[in-house]
Parts: structure tokens; C-alpha cells; sequence
């Protein structure tokens, strides 16, 4: 299939980005990455003069913002001028910053997919199926956005329907319910699992506890943490240094303010995120 | 006394549904059609009042009409929470594709879909586990509740609209690779613009067989 001639003006932007390896970058936090050609990004800009700035946050996702863009610009969803849509989407994308992972990712895989599309597209022979005829390499998005498109539009409608509650009232409370006698719902399975969450927000989640054996001793720190200081003075982080694991870190900390309640030693910090000195008695009251 | 008062009676001082089983049990198995026709009867009745007679998850009861939704709603100080797009759009995909997992969920939208906004919809009971899918994870089936019927003022989920319109993946895939070689063999394809709105109701097709079968699990479960 030949590129449109909008496509090829487009091409040396988007190009510039497809060859940025974005979908192995780690670097989720800022998509602005994606973009870092000026030369680029002008030419992105000019490339949706009549779309107002975007907020994500109106957005259900990936498929939600490229309707949004060809329904916009009364695009041919069966021949989306792939460059146009990456470059748009991309801006969209560098506009709005995404914290959330989870959410950067989803919009992330279909940056790369449009890219991807982009440069299969550029294929110099199209790609064929078994029997010869050739691929359209859009068709599985194109498929995809009008699956969910179906959807969106079921969505709003089912929100327009009456609904009880908001449009129309039914006698919610019986007068004597308190007194009659009324036989219990049959209960199943979801009523079950959701009085169950409800406890379990009420208790606040997981309460367990495991009961371990003690392998080091907060006696025996005490003793470790005297010797290194033998009567004069230690760095905090360096006494910690050498503390092999979780477990030892803990005791070391609760022997260290054993030793400071019980006079044995004092713990010294000048300023805030200093260092921390353990002077031994012996030294404060020099 | 009539049969038509018994029944107006009936439905005013019950506060949820009366299916045409209840009806006939408290009316000493009245014949159904008697019981329908008294029913027709104060529908029509009701029909230019401030409340209606209305069937709804397989109940008749009474209920305000919509077109008093403001007045109503003044009696209470807190309006309904508008829902989210997102909750929407799944409890969608759920009442439509029932049964469906996470997973497709998550497919159709391309997104991910929060457990909350699943914890939402079965909180609200318009949403419910089936059971589970016999795959590799077993994970939930999710379909619609009876609250759903309810409150989305449906008497069965053949009810929901537009649902033989609805394609599949098969007819979506197949519709897309017939445009798509369309607008291939002609080079110029600004004569070839289609609306997809158009093309789709050329390919629709029913969907009620889909829907039969989810009725049975509903049943079952």
C-alpha cells in the first residue's frame, strides 16, 4: 500500500522518533523522552493545528485517544494516515506526563505499536498472507478500535437509560420493616465473598503474625556494640556497616538504644541527616 | 373487589418486584392470564402519572416516572454518584459479552482494568462471578447480576439495547478485511470514504444466540 503524500511529509518526523528505542527504554517515567528532536516536535505541533491541548485524564486509554483523534478530524478509519496519528499521539503523550506505571505502560505499548505500524507501512513490497493477497499491517488496530468503539458507544448509552436511583424511585424503605418478621435472602456465594470483604475492610486487611526464634541476642549486641566503641567513640553508619542481614541491623539498633537508656553510652547528631556519633560514659563525663 | 384493585394493592405495599408466580400465590393462584390482564390494565392506568407501573428484572412494581427525576430527587441531600467512564465501559463489555474475564476486559479496552472499578460494580451487584474459566489460571467469569436488571430498568438482558447490533471479533476482523481491500484496490480513497457507522450496520448481526447462552449460566449460577 503506498503512503500517502501527507504521510511522507510526516515521514522524516516520525522516523526521527520510531528510531528512539522507546518500547525496551526503562525510562517510564518520562515519555517526554520519546521526543527529543526539536526539529521533530516543531513539526509534531503544526501537525494538529485544530485539536485543543489534551488532559489524559479524560481518556479511557490507548483506543480512547486515537477515536478521539479520527472522529475528531473525520478520518477514514479503514485508511488512517498512520504518521499523522503516531505524531499526534505522541504529542498527547509528551504533554501529559503519566506517574501512575501501570497506566504509562498501556500507553507506552501503543506508542510502539503505532511505530510499528508506521514503518511496516513504509515497506517498500506489502506484506502477503498465504493466499497472495496482501496484509494490511493496520488491520488488527483498525479491528480493535472498532470492537471498543462498539463498546463505548453501548456504555454511554446504558448510562442513559432510566436508572433507578438516579431518574426514577421506588418505595426503598418498607415503614415496619423493623417489626415484621421477613425471612432471610437466600444467600450465595458473591453475597458470601462481599460481607466477607466488607469485614476485611473493617479490620483493615491481613492480621498475622509469625513467631520466630531468636538467634541473636539483644544482650549480646550490647556487648558487641561496648567493644566497638571501647571507650571512646563510633560512627553510627559505620558500626551498622558491618551487620550481616535484617535481623542483625534490628538487634544492633535495639541494643544501641538499650545501652543509651540504661547511661552506657550517648547518641550524638549535630543536625539534621548527619552522621550519628555513639560516645561511650566514660567520654561524656570527660 | 376486583382482581385489579388486588393487584394495585399488592404492588403499593410490596417494596421489591412482583413476579407473576408471587402474584399468583398471594391471590390464590389467580390464572396467569387474568393476572396479565389486570396488569395491562393499570399500566395503562398509570401511564400519565406521577408514578408507573413498570416491569423490571421479571417484577412488576411501582416506581416514580422519569420525568419527575429533579422534583424527587429533592427529597434527599446527596445525588447519585455520576459513574465513570471506565466503570461504565466494563460493566458494558460485562453485560454484553457475559460470560468474560478480566482479561478480554482488558483486551477490548486496552487497558487495564482496576479492581476497583470490579469491586465498584459488584458492590453496586450489577456485577457477579459466574464461576470459573476452565483455562490455564482459572480466572473469574463475570456476568451481570439481577441487581443490574433492576436498577438499569431491564426485565431480561434481552432488553439491553442495541444488543443484535453488537459484532463479534470474528465479524469485526471480517468487516475490517473487507474495507481494508476495498480501499486497496482503489488508490484514491477519498472516494471511497465510508462512515463506520454505516459499514457496521452492514455486517451486524444478531447476537441473541449469545445471549440465550448466557442466560442459562446466570440461571445456574
Amino acid at each position: 500500500m503506498q503512503p500517502l503524500a501527507e504521510d511522507q511529509a510526516q515521514e522524516e518526523a516520525v522516523e526521527s522518533v520510531a528510531t528512539e528505542p522507546v518500547a525496551t527504554e526503562p525510562v517510564v517515567m518520562e515519555p517526554a523522552s520519546m521526543i527529543e528532536n526539536t526539529e521533530a516536535t516543531s513539526e509534531l505541533q503544526t501537525s494538529m493545528p485544530d485539536l485543543p491541548p489534551v488532559q489524559l485524564e479524560a481518556f479511557e486509554g490507548p483506543l480512547d485517544i486515537l477515536l478521539h483523534l479520527i472522529r475528531k478530524q473525520k478520518m477514514e478509519i479503514f485508511d488512517i494516515p498512520m504518521a499523522t496519528i503516531t505524531a499526534q499521539y505522541l504529542e498527547i503523550i509528551k504533554a501529559n506526563q503519566i506517574q501512575d506505571l501501570d497506566v504509562a505502560g498501556d500507553y507506552l505499548v501503543m506508542a510502539s505499536t503505532l511505530m510499528q505500524l508506521k514503518s511496516r507501512m513504509l515497506l517498500p513490497r506489502p506484506e502477503i498472507d498465504d493466499e497472495g493477497n496482501p496484509i494490511d499491517p493496520r488491520e488488527e488496530l483498525v479491528a480493535q478500535l472498532i470492537a471498543y468503539e462498539q463498546y463505548r458507544v453501548l456504555a454511554e448509552e446504558l448510562d442513559t437509560r432510566p436508572r433507578r436511583g438516579r431518574d426514577v424511585f421506588q418505595r426503598s424503605i418498607f415503614p415496619e420493616a423493623q417489626q415484621v418478621e421477613r425471612p432471610l435472602a437466600e444467600p450465595d456465594l458473591d453475597g458470601l465473598l462481599l460481607a466477607f470483604r466488607n469485614v476485611l475492610k473493617r479490620v483493615g486487611g491481613e492480621v498475622r503474625h509469625q513467631v520466630f526464634m531468636e538467634t541473636m541476642s539483644v544482650r549480646e549486641q550490647m556487648q558487641m556494640v561496648m567493644e566497638g566503641i571501647r571507650g571512646g567513640s563510633m560512627q553510627l553508619d559505620e558500626l551498622l556497616a558491618n551487620q550481616p542481614g535484617r535481623e542483625a541491623l534490628v538487634t544492633t539498633i535495639l541494643a544501641i538504644l538499650e545501652l543509651w537508656r540504661q547511661k552506657l553510652i550517648t547518641v550524638i547528631q549535630n543536625d539534621c541527616y548527619e552522621s550519628i556519633t555513639l560516645l561511650a560514659k566514660e567520654e561524656i563525663e570527660e | 373487589m376486583t382482581l385489579i384493585h388486588q393487584v394495585e394493592a399488592l404492588l403499593l405495599a410490596s417494596d421489591q418486584p412482583l413476579t407473576l408466580q408471587k402474584l399468583r400465590e398471594l391471590l390464590d393462584d389467580t390464572a396467569s392470564s387474568d393476572l396479565r390482564e389486570a396488569l395491562i390494565t393499570l399500566e395503562a392506568h398509570y401511564k400519565d402519572r406521577g408514578i408507573r407501573i413498570v416491569q423490571v428484572a421479571g417484577g412488576w412494581q411501582f416506581q416514580t416516572a422519569e420525568e419527575y427525576r429533579d422534583t424527587v430527587s429533592n427529597l434527599w441531600q446527596t445525588r447519585p454518584a455520576k459513574l465513570s467512564r471506565s466503570m461504565l465501559e466494563t460493566l458494558a463489555i460485562i453485560a454484553y459479552r457475559q460470560p468474560t474475564t478480566r482479561a478480554e476486559i482488558e483486551a477490548l479496552r486496552g487497558m487495564k482494568v482496576s479492581s476497583s472499578i470490579l469491586g465498584g460494580l459488584q458492590e453496586r451487584g450489577w456485577v457477579k462471578v459466574l464461576g470459573r474459566k476452565e483455562v490455564p489460571g482459572r480466572p473469574h467469569l463475570y456476568g451481570t447480576g439481577k441487581t443490574f436488571l433492576s436498577d438499569f430498568g431491564l426485565n431480561s438482558l434481552r432488553e439491553l439495547p442495541d444488543s443484535s447490533q453488537l459484532m463479534d471479533e470474528d465479524e469485526v476482523i471480517q468487516s475490517v478485511e473487507a474495507q481494508l481491500a476495498e480501499n486497496g484496490q482503489h488508490p484514491e480513497p477519498e472516494n471511497n470514504h465510508h462512515n463506520v457507522e454505516q459499514s457496521q450496520t452492514d455486517t451486524f448481526k444478531s447476537s441473541k444466540e449469545n445471549h440465550a447462552e448466557s442466560k442459562e449460566i446466570t440461571r445456574d449460577a
